[in-house]
C-alpha cells in the first residue's frame, strides 16, 4: 500500500474523536425518528455526508423522500466550491480516480488534503487515505450511536464537538502566509458566523467562502497590477 | 417511503455536488485568474466553517467555554502549526476551564 495512503490515513487519526462524538450524536437522533440501527448505518455508508445526514433525520418524519432529497443537495453544494479548489491538484489523473476522490470527499479530509496539497506534498493517495479514514470510522460510530448512544455519556460534555473547529484552526494557519490571505480568513470567517445566525442550512460555507476567496483574488490583483 | 430509494437518491445528488467541479475543471490547462482565485478558496472555506462551530455551535451566538478554548487554539495553531497539538491544546484548555468554572 502506498506510503502517502498511510499517511493520509494517519493524518485522520485526530479528528476520529470528533467523527465518534458526531457520528454517536447521529446515530441516537436517526434512531429518535424511527430508523432502525441497520438504516442509520446504511445511511452513513451509502449517503456518507454528515451534515446531510443530520438535515434528512431531522426531516425524516413529516417531509417527504424528494424534500430529503432536494435539501440534501442544498446542503452539500457547498462542496462545489471545495471541488473547484482541489481540481487543479487532480489534473492528469485517471477518470476513474476522480471519481473515487469525489465520492468520498468529506469537509475534513478535502481540509487536510489541500493543505498538503498547497504545501506540495500532497497526492491522490494522500487524499484517498484521509478519506477513508472517514469512512472507516463514520459508519462505526452511527451504528454505535443508534444501537448503545442512549446509555452512553454526551460527547458535548467532554468538548468533542471543538475537534473539528479546532482541526480546521490548525489547517488554516498554515495557509495565512500574507495579509492578503488573513484578510480572507477574517472576512470569511465573520461573514460565515452573521450567515451561521441568520441564513437556513450551510448556505453560510458557500457565501462566506466564495465572497472572502474573490475578496483574496481582488486584494492580490490590486496589490500587484 | 422506501428508505434504502432514499439514500440512494441522497447519495446521487451528494456525489453530484462533490464531482461537478472535479469534472469540470480537473483538467487542461486553466486560466491563471481562475487559478489565482482557487488559491484563497482554503482559507475562505476552512475560516467559514471554523468561525460558526466555535462561536455558534447551536446556531446563536455563544460566548462560553468553547470560545476560549479557541482562543487558546487559536496561540496554539499560530505558533505550531500543527493540527494535532491545536486539537489537543484546545481540548486541555476546555477541560481545564470546565475544571475552574465548575461545570
Amino acid at each position: 500500500m502506498p506510503k502517502d495512503f498511510q499517511r493520509g490515513f494517519i493524518a485522520m487519526l485526530p479528528l476520529f474523536p470528533g467523527l465518534i462524538a458526531f457520528g454517536l450524536l447521529y446515530g441516537v437522533l436517526a434512531r429518535q425518528v424511527g430508523l432502525a440501527p441497520w438504516q442509520a448505518w446504511a445511511m452513513s455508508m451509502i449517503v456518507f455526508a454528515g451534515s446531510a445526514q443530520f438535515t434528512a433525520v431531522g426531516m425524516w418524519n413529516g417531509a417527504g423522500a424528494f424534500a430529503i432529497i432536494l435539501t440534501t443537495l442544498i446542503v452539500n453544494l457547498r462542496h462545489l466550491l471545495l471541488g473547484a479548489s482541489v481540481a487543479p491538484h487532480l489534473r492528469g489523473l485517471p477518470g476513474w480516480w476522480k471519481v473515487i476522490l469525489a465520492f468520498w470527499m468529506t469537509d475534513e479530509s478535502y481540509a487536510l488534503a489541500i493543505t498538503e496539497y498547497e504545501k506540495g506534498s500532497g497526492s491522490h493517495w494522500y487524499f484517498l487515505g484521509t478519506s477513508l479514514g472517514v469512512y472507516f470510522i463514520w459508519p462505526i460510530a452511527s451504528l454505535l450511536g443508534a444501537l448503545f448512544g442512549t446509555v452512553l455519556p454526551d460527547p458535548a460534555r467532554y468538548g468533542l464537538g471543538l475537534v473539528f473547529p479546532l482541526t480546521f484552526l490548525g489547517l488554516l494557519a498554515s495557509f495565512i502566509k500574507n495579509r492578503t490571505a488573513l484578510w480572507v480568513a477574517l472576512v470569511s470567517g465573520g461573514l460565515a458566523l452573521v450567515g451561521a445566525i441568520y441564513l437556513p442550512g450551510k448556505w453560510y460555507v458557500i457565501i462566506a467562502g466564495l465572497l472572502g476567496s474573490l475578496l483574496g483574488l481582488f486584494l492580490e490583483e490590486r496589490n500587484s497590477p | 417511503m422506501n428508505v434504502l430509494l432514499v439514500f440512494f437518491g441522497m447519495a446521487l445528488v451528494t456525489f453530484f455536488t462533490r464531482y461537478a467541479m472535479i469534472a469540470l475543471i480537473g483538467h487542461g490547462n486553466l486560466p491563471p485568474r481562475l487559478l489565482r482565485w482557487l488559491h484563497y478558496v482554503p482559507p475562505a472555506v476552512l475560516a467559514a466553517l471554523l468561525a460558526p462551530a466555535a462561536l455558534a455551535p447551536q446556531g446563536k451566538l455563544d460566548l462560553g467555554l468553547p470560545l476560549w478554548a479557541v482562543v487558546a487554539g487559536v496561540l496554539i495553531a499560530w505558533r505550531t502549526r500543527n493540527v494535532f497539538w491545536t486539537i489537543l491544546g484546545g481540548l486541555v484548555a476546555f477541560w481545564l476551564l470546565k475544571l475552574v468554572v465548575g461545570l
